[in-house]
């Protein structure tokens, strides 16, 4: 039995899903968090003796016809593979929006329930539906449900209704014959089902509390979306976050973990004693525990990061953002829509990516999918920290400076994007849904940090595991494997397939094989870069258990890598801001739907990133050296050559839009 | 050609100065409810999509407040921020 989950954007569909399926989907209070389909076997308490029950939870939706792409996963989902039942989501909160849907659900023939969600709020507001009524009305039944709730929240009753409604046929309420194909007739028959909505709203909602005057929310969005305060209050917000996770409660909790994997390191090593030949022992304990626990120490800091950032989603901060950006992204040409992947790009640029489906213009969703990748995502937090930690004794600033610089390169980029394309001129509108504000639950985001955490751990055991082990094996042989000589390690296979990397890296102050490798093993998976410097400079954690520190013996690891301040802020930002990891392409690939866009967009990450770097390589060290760094001048013929190409590009795209003006 | 061009310019001149009465979004008043006059966004998509919300000729729209270059509206039960191009689009 299969079970599709449907509705208006934020009326609760996958919190539902979640609480029917025990699954941890991705839940946020904004409209659109979900942009694919997902499926899950109910819970075995509600199931009753019906075993293979399949819930499938899809993106919201307004009405049968699309207007965003994700819009159409759930009516081409709904039309053509015949769910057993509908649940349909409805927001009491807005009724007379969300039945304008319920109606054209109820005339696909299938069985549909009503799940009268958020009915906590309704009673808050001293409004009071009529079930029954709406139920007779509508000729489907109605379930008041609260899926917030972890119990007396409608949910047995609602499964319950589901199985015996199954294999029912359903009478459409609102049925009129129209020629589909003549666009008037549709409209037309669109406003009387408008009417219809409006009687049944009429005849089953009592309302004690009109929407349309102010509320406090109304007066908090002034300040928060406020035109001159909205930057700052959210520059302060991401700093608190990144203060909290990155120099407080996140290295405290990470001391005590890394405890942990120092020990495990060292029972490891005691029980293989001396019957291990040395060469094994060095993959297993320097390669494997000490590459992989040099990324999993960053897990505490990470789940905190999560845990804040999963409040801010709940509280319903997200939408204002988007507002507050919507005017500086517009000059830009993209629209405030675009910070929401942005931000979810915190966390992991692959959802980030997919969360540009919601943006409806083209080329605002193809640049918004290739600048998303340059927000530094929770892969890339070990890394800024270990910089941070070794090379720049405050983590705090290091941290913030590189969010400002990611929010820095993707307005330069998206402006540079607009004028390629030729499109600065292009008008775009913006609406946005502003959901209620509510009190984040608490319970909710641990389960949401727990997820994210377990996600990383996986990868820690499973690709970075591998990657560290590879690494280990091609630092200590040679071509002919041979043992690599104490002394004569760049006699490796490490070092002979990176060196001519390194070649390349000299203008950017890190010529090096190990930093090279590093960097090359970050596209498999940003963590790597953690891992694999571990393996290659032979630390074996990066964090200091006994002092109250984040990373142990600074100076020390500093010496090793051979680094100057500047070139480690050169390399940190280079990592940062060249093409993200092979997974999140893939995703930048699918939402671009354009190998042209994806190749450009890798190309415009890999100049970007070298750009960058160059310059505060060179000007970092022109600064405090006096004159100018490694392969100056080599370094930029490449840049003066990337930056004309730019130059020509955008030269090319202002034609365009000349031309679109006059013939416009 | 260039006849008709200016011709069909002097035409749309007239009736705009015809519908002068009717004044778009953004010359509204926060918190007086207006009727919908009508929706002038020029891409057919978008005008289909603010239908669904509810947002067509005969319904009606509050102006909530107005936010850094962006309107907070109110339009059936929900708040939506819509930005000065789409107000303008609202014909109240």
């Amino acid at each position: 039995m299969k079970i599709a989950l449907t509705g208006n954007p934020n009326s609760g569909k996958t919190t539902l899903f979640n609480a029917v399926t025990g699954k941890l989907e991705h839940v946020g209070n904004w409209a659109g968090v979900t942009v694919a389909k997902k499926e899950g076997q109910i819970r075995k308490a509600l199931s009753q003796k019906n075993k293979d029950v399949v819930v499938v939870d899809l993106p919201g939706a307004y009405s049968m016809s699309p207007f965003t792409s994700e819009e159409s996963i759930t009516k081409d989902y709904v039309q053509k593979e015949n769910p057993d039942v509908i649940i349909n989501i409805v927001d009491a909160t807005n009724l007379s929006r969300s039945l304008f849907f319920t109606t054209q659900l109820l005339s696909l023939n299938i069985p549909v329930v009503v799940a009268l969600n958020k009915s906590d709020l309704t009673q808050k507001k001293k409004n009071h539906i009529d079930v029954k009524k709406l139920s007779e009305q509508l000729k489907c039944p109605v379930v008041e449900t609260i899926s917030t709730k972890s119990s007396h929240n409608g949910l047995d009753k609602l499964i319950e209704t589901v199985m015996a409604v199954e294999g029912n046929k359903q009478i459409s309420p609102f049925n009129e014959s129209i020629n589909e194909s003549v666009k008037e007739e549709v409209e037309a028959s669109d406003k009387r089902r408008y009417e219809f909505v409006k009687e049944i709203v009429k005849a089953s909602e009592f309302k004690n509390n009109s929407n349309e005057k102010e509320y406090l929310q109304d007066r908090v969005d002034r300040i928060i979306a406020n035109k001159y305060l909205g930057i700052p209050i959210f520059a302060l917000v991401m700093w608190t976050v990144f203060s909290i996770s990155q120099t407080y409660l996140g290295p405290f909790l990470a001391d005590l973990f890394v405890g942990w994997i120092d020990q495990f390191y060292g029972l490891i090593e005691s029980a293989m004693g001396d019957s291990v030949t040395p060469v094994l022992k060095s993959i297993l304990l320097d390669g494997i525990i000490g590459g992989v626990g040099a990324v999993v120490g960053f897990l505490p800091l990470i789940m905190v990061l999560f845990f804040l950032l999963a409040l801010l989603e709940d509280v319903g901060y997200m939408a204002r953002v988007a507002v507050v950006m919507d005017r500086y992204f517009k000059k830009v040409g993209l629209s405030g829509k675009s910070i929401i992947p942005m931000v979810i790009g915190t966390g992991c640029a692959i959802p980030g990516v997919m969360a540009t489906r919601t943006i409806k213009n083209d080329r605002q969703r193809r640049t918004t999918a290739m600048l998303t990748p340059f927000m530094p995502c929770g892969a890339k937090l070990p890394v800024i920290a270990l910089f941070a930690g070794v090379f720049f004794n405050d983590a705090a600033w290091v941290g913030t400076l590189m969010y400002f610089v990611a929010i820095g390169i993707i307005i330069l980029g998206a402006l540079i994007v607009v004028r390629i394309t030729g499109e600065k001129d292009a008008k775009s509108f913006f609406i946005m849904e502003l959901p209620e504000y509510r009190v984040p639950n608490l319970k909710r985001a641990f389960i949401s940090m727990f997820a994210r955490g377990k996600a990383f751990i996986v990868k820690a055991g499973t690709i970075i595991l591998l990657c560290n082990a590879a690494v280990q094996i091609m630092q200590s042989f040679t071509w002919k494997f041979d043992v690599v000589l104490e002394g004569a390690e760049s006699t490796s296979i490490l070092a002979s397939l990176a060196s001519p990397f390194a070649f390349i890296l000299i203008p950017l102050g890190f010529g090096v094989w190990q930093l090279a490798a590093a960097a090359i093993t970050g596209f498999i998976a940003k963590e790597n870069v953690v891992g694999t410097l571990a393996v290659v400079y032979g630390i074996t954690n990066f964090i200091d258990t006994e002092e109250l520190a984040l990373i142990s013996g600074t100076s020390e690891v500093a010496h090793v890598m051979g680094l100057t301040s500047v070139a480690a802020l050169s390399y940190l930002m280079f990592n940062l801001f060249t093409p993200p990891c092979f997974a999140a392409i893939g995703a930048m690939n699918s939402e671009m739907d354009s190998k042209k866009w994806l190749f450009a967009g890798i190309g415009f990450q890999f100049g970007m990133g070298y750009v960058v770097s160059f310059l505060t390589y060179q000007i970092g060290t022109w600064i405090t050296t006096g004159s100018p760094g490694a392969g100056f001048i080599p370094g930029l013929a490449v840049v003066l050559t990337l930056v004309s190409l730019v130059v020509y590009l955008m030269y090319k795209g202002n034609r365009i839009a000349e031309e679109k003006l006059l013939t416009a | 050609m260039e006849l008709t061009m200016k011709k069909s310019k002097r035409l749309s001149k007239k009736l705009n100065s015809k519908q002068v009465k009717n004044i778009g979004l953004t010359k509204g008043s926060i918190n007086v409810p207006y009727v919908i006059q009508a929706i002038e966004a020029p891409n057919e998509a978008m005008r289909n999509f603010l239908f669904t919300l509810g947002c067509y000729e005969g319904e009606h729209v509050t102006i909530i407040s107005k936010l850094s270059l962006n309107y907070v509206i109110s339009i059936k039960d929900a708040r939506y921020s819509i930005d000065e191009d789409l107000a303008k689009a609202i014909i109240i």
